[in-house]
């Protein structure tokens, strides 16, 4: 380290140009004289730099041989040193969400919502993305509809065209832990989906009685009896 | 600060309900069931003004646009939460690094030119105090 300085600052004039080495710390020369109108940059310095970061020491105040020190900036109490979770309480948060499997889908998010939902929202045009590119208009009041209004929702009797049965697609419920208590008007048979298709499903819907599981499970044993 | 989004997601569970059932009437529609569908149609209507009412009390929510990203590709809004937490906690450990690294630098610097310039190493710490150990 020693010979580094000392090939920096102690070559002479006569060995030559100064060799440039792979790593730039080649031999340098030492700073030419400056003219006695200059004043010498130390003392130019801090009006100019103090936007770069702590203010430097006014050379007067020091007779050391020290250019450009700097003041140490004032330390912030809160670093990357510091567990930034811990800190803001975040660890119940962290747990629940990273220390267990988070469900892909938005159904498992949203299970009692009805539809498709798990199709993205550019397909049908109900994103989100462009609710907020294309915002509804906003500021009108929301007022009932009146007797004459609702002349245009008096409809054809009759069941909808089978591709505009869309509500009536539902995911597959699974079983939630808060049971409801509320009734809802049943559903009318609902269109086949390849979901509902599956024969195993539907019989799954309708196991509630334990007799009926153990019908299931002989014919489940007879079968496998069967198949070679 | 629960409660507020606790009401607006009851009002929203029910217009929800309410739109549901007015597409299992209009699925098969009866000339009786439009008194049925009559009411429905106020009853959405009311539920709109309901959920105009919560806006009120939630207009300093925010709610980041990369969260709506998910949910537009049909994904579970909480895998942001869960990848926004791990990608800080992975800064974290980044940055901690990094000022370990550093101090140990500066501490290791500060011996080694201690043994170079003692005088001028003694100096400096005379300026800016001794350094607390790494």
């Amino acid at each position: 380290m020693t010979e580094m300085f000392s090939t920096l600052y102690g070559q002479n004039d006569a060995q030559g140009p100064p060799r440039s080495s792979s790593l730039g710390f080649g031999p340098g020369n030492p700073p030419p004289p400056l003219p006695p109108n200059q004043v010498p940059m130390a003392a130019q310095m801090p009006p100019q730099l103090g936007d770069e970061g702590p203010a430097l020491r006014k050379p007067g105040a020091m007779n050391e041989p020290f250019y450009l020190l700097r003041e140490l900036p004032v330390g912030n109490e809160l670093t990357g040193n510091t567990n930034l979770i811990t800190h803001y309480n975040l660890e119940h948060a962290y747990n629940k969400f990273c220390g267990k499997k988070v469900k892909e889908k938005l159904s498992n998010f949203l299970p009692e919502l009805p539809g498709m939902i798990d199709w993205p929202g550019t397909q049908d045009g109900s994103s989100l993305r462009s609710l907020i590119e294309k915002p509804p208009v906003c500021g009108n009041s929301f007022s009932p509809l009146t007797g004459a209004s609702l002349t245009g929702f008096r409809l054809h009797t009759g069941p909808l065209p089978e591709q505009y049965r869309l509500m009536h697609i539902q995911p597959p419920k699974k079983k939630s832990k808060h049971k409801h208590k509320h009734n809802r008007p049943q559903d009318p048979i609902p269109q086949e989906t390849p979901s509902d298709s599956d024969p195993k499903k539907k019989k799954k819907k309708r196991d509630d009685d334990p007799d009926r599981k153990k019908k299931k499970k002989d014919k489940k044993k007879k079968k496998v009896r069967l198949l070679p | 600060m629960a409660e507020k989004f606790d009401n607006l997601e009851e009002h929203l569970e029910k217009f929800v309900e309410n739109i549901r059932q007015m597409g299992i009437i209009v699925s098969d529609f009866q000339p009786s069931s439009q008194t049925g569908l009559n009411q429905k149609l106020n009853y959405m209507i009311t539920g709109l003004q309901d959920i105009e009412k919560c806006r009120q009390q939630l207009h300093e929510t925010n709610v980041p646009l990369e969260a709506f990203e998910y949910i537009d590709q049909g994904r579970n809004p909480q895998l942001y939460t869960k990848e926004c937490l791990e990608r800080a906690l992975a800064k974290n450990e980044q940055v901690k690094g990094k000022i370990d690294t550093m101090t140990k630098f500066k501490s290791l610097l500060i011996s080694e030119l201690g043994k170079v310039f003692p005088e001028e190493m003694t100096k400096y710490k005379a300026i800016h105090g001794d350094d607390p150990p790494s």
